[in-house]
């Protein structure tokens, strides 16, 4: 039996080299002195404390997590139903429109938001529909709901599949259950079916809320070079400015805040569990 | 009341289905269009797919995708498999640890995962390409397979292998025999989120990527900036791809159903969808890589790497040098010389760059680039006196020019007034009667060239309290006037006169006038910025000599019209420049195309590094400015 523990050892190593280093690098690059090679540095706090004490940069952040919160508002708002409605479908209905809710996902992520460009710009499907209900021409591309519109595009999928699959592992006994003890259908979803889904619905805002805080080609190619979020600006500090101190302190900074953000989600998680893990 | 929820349910469910839809069928319907536009579908056509065929970048790029996501899912699906048994028999703290380094990858943002793989290839100087791009795809696949695995393995019984070993089989045996069929569904779902996850990768390839390896990702977000229909036609051929792939899922098991006896349904029924999907990836590469013929041509399996502005070769030039010399040239793009800067100063090697004349200056100050040998040139006496000596490189002895002009104002003559341009200048971008009609160009340089000059001061200004006030210009414009600030969108936006004004370059303004007669271009008389974008070799180039035969190729009249008359920036070919110009040429009448010359206030730019860190901060702030003010 100790044998088979032994088949772990080489992605031990593996994983060190690949998951574990990167991360350190990063931290190390976020405290030294741009320049520094790999062998010799001197240590720096000012990445940091430039983040920090400018103004701007905290505005961008917080755009970046508030646009990453509705986004992840809307997709579990639309979600949980289109959830429930599959798995409240026959076995055979079930598949094909999980299958359905997938295939978007295997076609590249970049090609269906290239695809939104077309549809949202001015003479667009989209603004020829509008003013056919008299909603007049206002510009669509470019502006912070087509971002919005491309996140949940995007992203509303994972969110979708997360919460099914809690959905249809739960027992249906309990909800006989639920009903036979008098429950009527309303207090079932709250008490049985609801907090049973919970799982589902914190994995799918993990799913969501992540790449949504960080995306950096949905608002270039759907908000234009004037709408920039924090994944804009890490890419920014990278590809064109070559601050790559101040990048990997900008990316430590958002790795510490997702850590901090996804440990308190997981804490309502446990507490719904009567305070167990797992 | 029940019927009622259902009824509610079905229509939820079918505008959720039209929304996921909707763009994958527009998409695939303006594939067939003929013309150019995204928005009014003008006729039939397969000129886009010709298009995708012939650009070896698109093709490549979908073999790239598909072999890269078959093979780490391959390697990501056994490997995490192997390890997840292991893990599972280790010690509880050793699992609990590899648990939280699993998460890594799945709880960090991707950006900062993406950022961690290019620091550690860097840092060990491991070439970016292929393998890097691989390495990094089974590294983040890996921990997803892992944790499709782990709860099937929980569920085993503890004592299964060693009952199976108890009976004399093997450990490995035991493994391949008992253990793992008993898991395999967690395998396979394991094995179809690795593959879902590696072809839709764009943030962590975009990375760690290099030498023009590109996935599809990575080659839309290049291509994307201008209108580009060819795009419609690749995601119409993965369109397709995947509803085979899934038919044949679907299909086969009913087809084996019917075959074979009833208990191997179910296992059959997993291996089919990968085997599938292993046959249609593979069919895939090698299409795509059938187009390699071999030649007994001079140059014949050599690759000539070029890396060069998107968008910035005629239409045929690239095919023509392929066939002359039998090489095989790689085209890579960059939209910003900072962009190209960094992959070079960080030992990409390439075989001709193409940036602009600070950046030239620059390039040559820190010695990654190599002097040309002259004797193997014989382009110099075509090219026009006017673009060569300049500033950057005094006696080309690095350079050969490529394109040339000036950075002016693009605007609708049916909405601004040419007095105002005339009063103005650059200020027009600060009139507010124009508020909402403008658009900004992305560019650091550029954007600060307009402010200083506005201000009369040098472009070249090295002094802090002027770049300063420029910063403010800047600011107060992106704060009142809400720009828009783009790249390469502004060209297509132009020609379809969607606003008023825009900071544009002269040989994008020649192309917006050629498609609409309403556009006018004009050049303050405070000054501008007479830039051009030369023809480099860096001094790590792997085929100089094929590179020298590339200059003198573009820099002949046929290459040189074929560039100038596709892209509509000028020439520095003389012959091609009056032709283009002149009576009956493409750009008759259009004056961005013929740059200025003769007013005291233009100027070239030179490099600065105090000044280049400082313009790139700024601007940045700008752009955060822009978005904080939106």
């Amino acid at each position: 039996m100790k044998k088979f523990s032994q088949l772990a050892v080489p992605y031990i190593a593996w994983a060190v080299m690949m998951l574990i280093l990167p991360m350190g690098l990063i931290a190390l690059y976020s405290v030294t002195e741009q320049g520094n090679s790999i062998i010799s540095f001197t240590f720096t706090l000012e990445h940091y404390a430039k983040f920090f004490t400018d103004p701007d940069f905290l505005i961008v952040l917080w755009r970046s997590l508030l646009i990453a919160l509705k986004t992840t508002v809307i997709c579990l708002l639309l979600g949980y139903p289109i959830a429930y409605f599959i798995s409240r479908s026959s076995e055979k209905v079930q598949n094909l429109l999980v299958l359905v809710i997938t295939i978007p996902m295997w076609i590249n992520m970049l090609v269906r938001t290239y695809a939104w460009i077309g549809l949202l710009s001015e003479g667009g499907l989209i603004q020829r529909l509008l003013s056919l209900f008299g909603f007049g021409s206002g510009e669509l591309l470019y502006t912070e709901g087509a971002v919005l519109l491309g996140m949940v595009y995007n992203f509303l999928p994972f969110m979708v599949l997360q919460i099914n699959t809690s959905l249809c592992k739960m027992d249906h006994s309990l909800l006989e259950a639920s009903s036979d003890l008098g429950a009527n259908p309303r207090q079932t979803f709250i008490k049985v079916t609801l907090p049973m889904s919970l799982p589902g619905v914190i994995n799918g805002i993990t799913l969501v809320f992540l790449p949504a805080v960080s995306s950096f080609f949905i608002p270039k190619l759907l908000g234009g070079g004037q709408y920039f979020l924090i994944g804009n600006l890490i890419e920014n500090q990278f590809i064109t400015v070559g601050e790559w101190n101040f990048g990997s302190a900008i990316s430590m900074i958002m790795a510490v805040i997702m850590m901090l953000l996804m440990m308190a989600v997981r804490r309502v998680e446990i507490r719904n569990n009567g305070g167990k893990e797992d | 009341m029940k019927k009622e929820k259902r009824t509610l349910g079905k229509v939820l469910m079918a505008l959720v289905i039209v929304f996921f839809y909707l763009p994958i069928v527009y998409m695939v319907v303006f594939s067939f269009n003929s013309g150019k536009s995204l928005t009014s579908f003008t006729g039939f056509s397969l000129r886009w797919y010709k298009h995708m065929m012939e650009s070896h970048t698109m093709m490549e790029s979908l073999s790239t995708t598909f072999s890269i996501a078959l093979i780490a899912t391959a390697v990501s699906t056994v490997v995490g498999t192997i390890s997840a048994i292991g893990l599972s028999k280790s010690k509880k703290i050793v699992q609990r640890l590899m648990e939280q380094v699993n998460n890594l990858p799945m709880m960090n943002p991707e950006i900062v995962t993406a950022i961690g793989f290019m620091l550690l290839f860097i840092t060990f100087k491991i070439e970016k390409g292929y393998v890097t791009m691989l390495l990094a795809h089974i590294a983040f696949c890996i921990p997803y397979v892992m944790l499709s695995v782990m709860p099937k393995i929980r569920s085993l019984d503890p004592n299964l292998a060693d009952a199976a070993m108890d009976l004399g089989a093997t450990p490995w045996r035991a493994l391949t025999k008992v253990i793992v069929p008993q898991i395999m569904p967690g395998i396979v779902s394991g094995a179809l989120i690795a593959f879902t996850m590696s072809v839709d990768d764009f943030i962590i390839s975009y990375f760690v990527t290099g030498g023009g390896v590109k996935n599809l990702s990575i080659t839309v977000y290049t291509m994307s900036k201008r209108v580009n229909p060819s795009i419609n036609a690749i995601s119409t051929l993965v369109v397709v791809i995947i509803t085979l792939v899934l038919l044949v899922i679907n299909l086969a098991p009913i087809v084996i159903a019917k075959k074979e006896k009833k208990t191997e349904i179910s296992r059959k029924k997993q291996a089919v969808p990968i085997a599938v999907a292993v046959v249609v990836a593979a069919v895939l590469v090698l299409v795509a890589r059938l187009g390699n013929k071999t030649s007994t041509l001079p140059y014949a399996g050599q690759t000539l790497h070029v890396y060069n502005w998107g968008e910035y070769t005629g239409e045929n030039i690239l095919r023509e040098f392929e066939e002359k010399t039998g090489a095989k040239v790689v085209m890579e793009n960059f939209d910003s010389n900072e962009q190209m800067y960094i992959k070079v100063a960080n030992g990409e090697t390439y075989d001709i760059l193409v940036p602009s004349d600070y950046m030239i200056q620059r390039l040559i100050q820190e010695g990654y680039l190599q002097k040309l040998d002259h004797s193997k040139l014989n382009c110099m006496d075509k090219l026009s006196e006017d673009v060569l000596g300049l500033p950057y490189d005094p006696d080309n002895e690095y350079s050969i020019p490529y394109f040339w002009g000036t950075v002016g104002i693009v605007y609708d003559k049916t909405k601004v007034d040419l007095e105002d341009l005339e009063r103005e200048g650059f200020a027009i971008f600060l009139d507010q009667k124009y508020k909402g009609q403008i658009y900004l160009y992305d560019s650091e340089r550029d954007s600060f060239m307009m402010a200083l000059k506005t201000l009369g001061y040098s472009m070249n200004t090295e002094d802090e309290t002027q770049l300063q006030e420029a910063y403010e210009w800047l600011v107060n414009c992106v704060q009142t006037m809400s720009p828009e600030i783009v790249t390469d969108e502004i060209i297509d936006n132009m020609a379809q006169g969607r606003k008023a004004l825009g900071l544009i370059y002269s040989g994008d303004a020649s192309y917006v006038m050629a498609e609409n007669e309403n556009m006018g271009y004009y050049l303050p008389e405070s000054g501008t910025n007479l830039w051009s974008d030369a023809m480099v070799i860096p001094a790590n180039a792997k085929n100089p000599d094929l590179a020298h035969e590339f200059i003198n190729f573009v820099s002949d009249y046929d290459g040189a019209y074929d560039n100038s008359s596709f892209v509509g920036y000028t020439s520095p070919n003389q012959e091609v420049m009056d032709t283009l110009s002149g009576e009956g040429g493409e750009y008759e009448g259009i004056d961005a195309y013929v740059p200025r010359s003769g007013n005291q206030n233009d100027e070239v730019f030179e490099y600065n590094e105090n000044t280049r860190k400082l313009i790139a901060n700024l601007w940045s702030k700008v752009k955060i400015a822009a978005s904080n003010a939106s």
